[in-house]
């Protein structure tokens, strides 16, 4: 969380979407301080936090946008979802109606995020086995049904939590690099579908604003991916 | 945006009028059948009938009073008292922050930092840095001459006028319940009429918890207790007073009478918070002296001094948000239009430090939102948000303005630091955490005599505030 690692390949901006109470902010604050606090205030708006993570050798930061979870926000909160490529949508294992709710929330993606956006439903609270009200099974069909990968976390014992922003991070990224492998400069006029092409363009718009925000801390390397990075948008527009 | 026209939009109590013809709160419960349900528990017929009919508190005279009272000429603060008050203060905290508060290094600013203190890792958590630790160091509005002023003003047939231009720099601890009950209007100033009122506003109250709280909800009032119920036990995890069962089911209640009395907006999180100011202040009345509210075992009170607490803090919160009921309604207009003033005025009073914000894209709703949404109650320890109530009561109806003001300074506060940060992340995890937990009312002094400043020189001359400088 220090300003200081700001040595990355990649940055995907990341946001935590899902019901009031079903443990938003206690992922985002055990995934980028280690931290969790049993009650913690509401979340008013957003809030904001990064953390860097290894994937296939390249350091991936996430940025992360934690939104507040009442129906009354979501005027401001879709704002944020412009230029995400990634979304937990989260729910509680032991509270039946905050997974009933997901169908909105992947409706709420549809309407304000990029059609593309790569949505990871996640069942927080595992720990509460003695009160589950949502099978692993059936959130599991679901997932599979709506094209979502699925994980269960426990931000109070830290289980999976790593693992969930790990797997979406993974999944994103590969998204990007086999876009680029698959679409070579000189590449066929035909493209696969839109599908990898707008998450890629999205990423790269991230990234260039990003790296130049950071332009001291660009090193040689960056600018040959920049070359990449540019073309690939250049010829995505 | 033009401040003027907005204040003006302010001042013809656009609420208020509103309230009369249209009451806001039409319940057609309450509508249907006004007496079948209350029950008659000694109190008259007519007093059973004005508690059911749905605007029976708009045509109080205690409000007619506070309408006329705080009408246009009366709720400006005399400028010049204000002034040579802001001079005061700014003289007095630039000697104070030589010696107390020096520059501070970038470490402590920074909470990333491992070797911040302890007492700043709280900060670390985003707006979660209110520590509610009480000082027991006197703060300035309490001194013994402050006091004595407030002591011989209020003995003296006050005027609310009178009042707001003593209250606007700070009130002390032991008058404070009396002086918010009378600024917000929820007190008549007429020494005589005081006790009438506030036994019928409290009875009000406790015949609306029981018809409403009580009874049976739909779904939308289901889903505002849930709500409700939600937020309530996590507000202040760390302090034992909100622990308490008893504590709790307060705030519940006050919250949820508030948001069936205001269907267009209803309850909004954050609006929780706005309780807990006025709740210590009342509940600090009964406290013995020099005891911490925070370990206070409220269940040693006694069940009507309870329901005074309660009763008022409801009916001073609900005074106190009439004025900004536009921040919580349906796609939070209010503050949408106010988060584009800050941008308008900061581009205006300190160019530097708005493109430097935006050359880091930070967008001026990421971070102030929650500054509008919770009045600041996120961002200070509870003690400056009581002092800084104490001015916003006294500005009355036209704090809605007056809060974008107290923005703009409080975001101009931290220009140092915010210029050091180079990057969009580190400008914003510093935003989302600013480290106040060692301020005291001296800031907000300073805060609000600052924001005083702008407004004079902005709000006045409403041509500050439109964007013709980008159009030439």
């Amino acid at each position: 969380m220090s300003s200081k690692d700001d040595e990355y390949d990649y940055l995907f901006k990341v946001v935590l979407i899902g019901d009031s109470g079903v443990g938003k902010s206690n992922l985002l604050s055990r995934f980028t301080r280690n931290e969790f606090n049993l009650e913690s205030k509401s979340t008013i708006g957003v809030e904001f936090a990064t953390r860097s993570m290894k994937v296939d050798g390249k350091t991936i930061k996430a940025q992360i946008w934690d939104t507040a979870g009442q129906e009354r926000y979501r005027a401001i909160t879709a704002a944020y979802y412009r230029g995400a490529v990634g979304a937990l949508l989260v729910y509680d294992i032991a509270k039946h109606l905050t997974y009933e709710n997901v169908e909105r929330w992947l409706r709420e993606l549809r309407d304000h995020a990029d059609q593309n956006i790569v949505i990871m439903l996640v069942g927080n609270k595992s720990d509460l086995r003695h009160l589950r009200a949502v099978t692993t099974e059936e959130a599991k069909t679901f997932a599979e049904r709506n094209g979502l990968s699925f994980i269960e976390t426990s931000a109070l014992d830290s289980t999976n939590v790593d693992m969930a922003f790990q797997n979406i991070l993974s999944e994103i990224y590969r998204i990007v690099s086999q876009k680029q492998i698959r679409d070579p400069p000189e590449g066929d006029t035909i493209r696969p579908q839109n599908y990898v092409s707008s998450v890629v363009s999205n990423t790269v718009l991230v990234i260039i604003e990003q790296l130049f925000n950071h332009r001291f801390c660009i090193y040689s390397s960056d600018f040959c991916t920049i070359h990449q990075w540019l073309f690939v948008l250049f010829i995505n527009l | 945006m033009n401040m003027d026209k907005d204040n003006g939009h302010d001042k013809t109590s656009f609420w208020k009028k509103n309230a009369r013809t249209v009451p806001g709160r039409p319940s057609p419960k309450k509508d249907v059948k006004p007496t079948s349900k209350t029950k008659q528990t000694g109190s008259t017929s007519f007093h059973d009938f004005q508690a059911s009919v749905s605007d029976a508190w708009e045509i109080d005279d205690d409000d007619d009073d506070f309408c006329i009272i705080s009408g246009l000429e009366n709720t400006k603060i005399s400028k010049k008292v204000s002034q040579s008050a802001a001079i005061n203060v700014l003289n007095s905290h630039r000697n104070f922050s030589d010696v107390v508060m020096p520059e501070k290094p970038i470490s402590t600013i920074n909470p990333s930092t491992s070797d911040a203190p302890e007492s700043l890792r709280c900060s670390r958590i985003p707006g979660r840095p209110q520590q509610m630790r009480c000082r027991n160091t006197p703060q300035d509005e309490d001194s013994e001459s402050k006091l004595k002023r407030f002591e011989n003003y209020l003995s003296n047939a006050p005027t609310l006028q009178g009042l707001c231009e003593l209250s606007w720099s700070g009130v002390p601890v032991k008058v404070r319940p009396i002086v918010w009950r009378l600024l917000s209007g929820y007190l008549p100033m007429n020494l005589e009429r005081r006790n009438n009122v506030l036994e019928r506003k409290r009875q009000d109250y406790w015949s609306l918890v029981n018809k409403y709280y009580y009874a049976d909800h739909d779904e939308n009032d289901r889903d505002i207790k849930h709500q409700i119920n939600i937020d309530v036990p996590r507000m202040n995890p760390t302090v034992p007073l909100f622990q308490q069962k008893t504590v709790q089911a307060i705030f519940e209640r006050i919250l949820f009478i508030w948001s069936i009395r205001h269907p267009a907006s209803g309850y909004v999180q954050g609006i929780n918070d706005l309780v807990t100011p006025f709740y210590v202040v009342f509940l600090q009345e009964y406290i013995p002296n020099n005891q911490s509210f925070e370990t206070f075992m409220v269940d040693t009170l006694s069940e009507d001094e309870l329901k005074i607490i309660e009763a008022d803090s409801f009916w001073c919160l609900s005074k106190f948000l009439d004025g900004i009921q536009d921040n919580y309604v349906f796609a939070q207009i209010g503050i949408q239009k106010k988060v584009h003033q800050l941008e308008e005025l900061i581009t205006r009073v300190d160019e530097t430090l708005h493109r430097h914000l935006r050359s880091h894209n930070v967008s001026y709703l990421q971070f102030s939102f929650r500054w509008l949404n919770n009045l600041l109650t996120r961002e200070l320890p509870l003690r400056c948000t009581i002092r800084l109530w104490d001015t916003y009561l006294a500005e009355s109806d036209n704090f809605a303005s007056f809060q974008l003001y107290v923005s703009a300074a409080f975001l101009l506060y931290w220009k140092e630091d915010l210029m050091r940060q180079n990057d969009f992340q580190g400008l914003l995890i510093l935003l989302q955490n600013l480290p106040t937990q060692v301020w005291s009312s001296s800031q907000i002094s300073l805060l609000v005599a600052e924001a005083y400043k702008m407004k004079y020189m902005f709000a006045d001359a409403p041509n500050h505030l439109q964007s013709n400088r980008f159009d030439s």
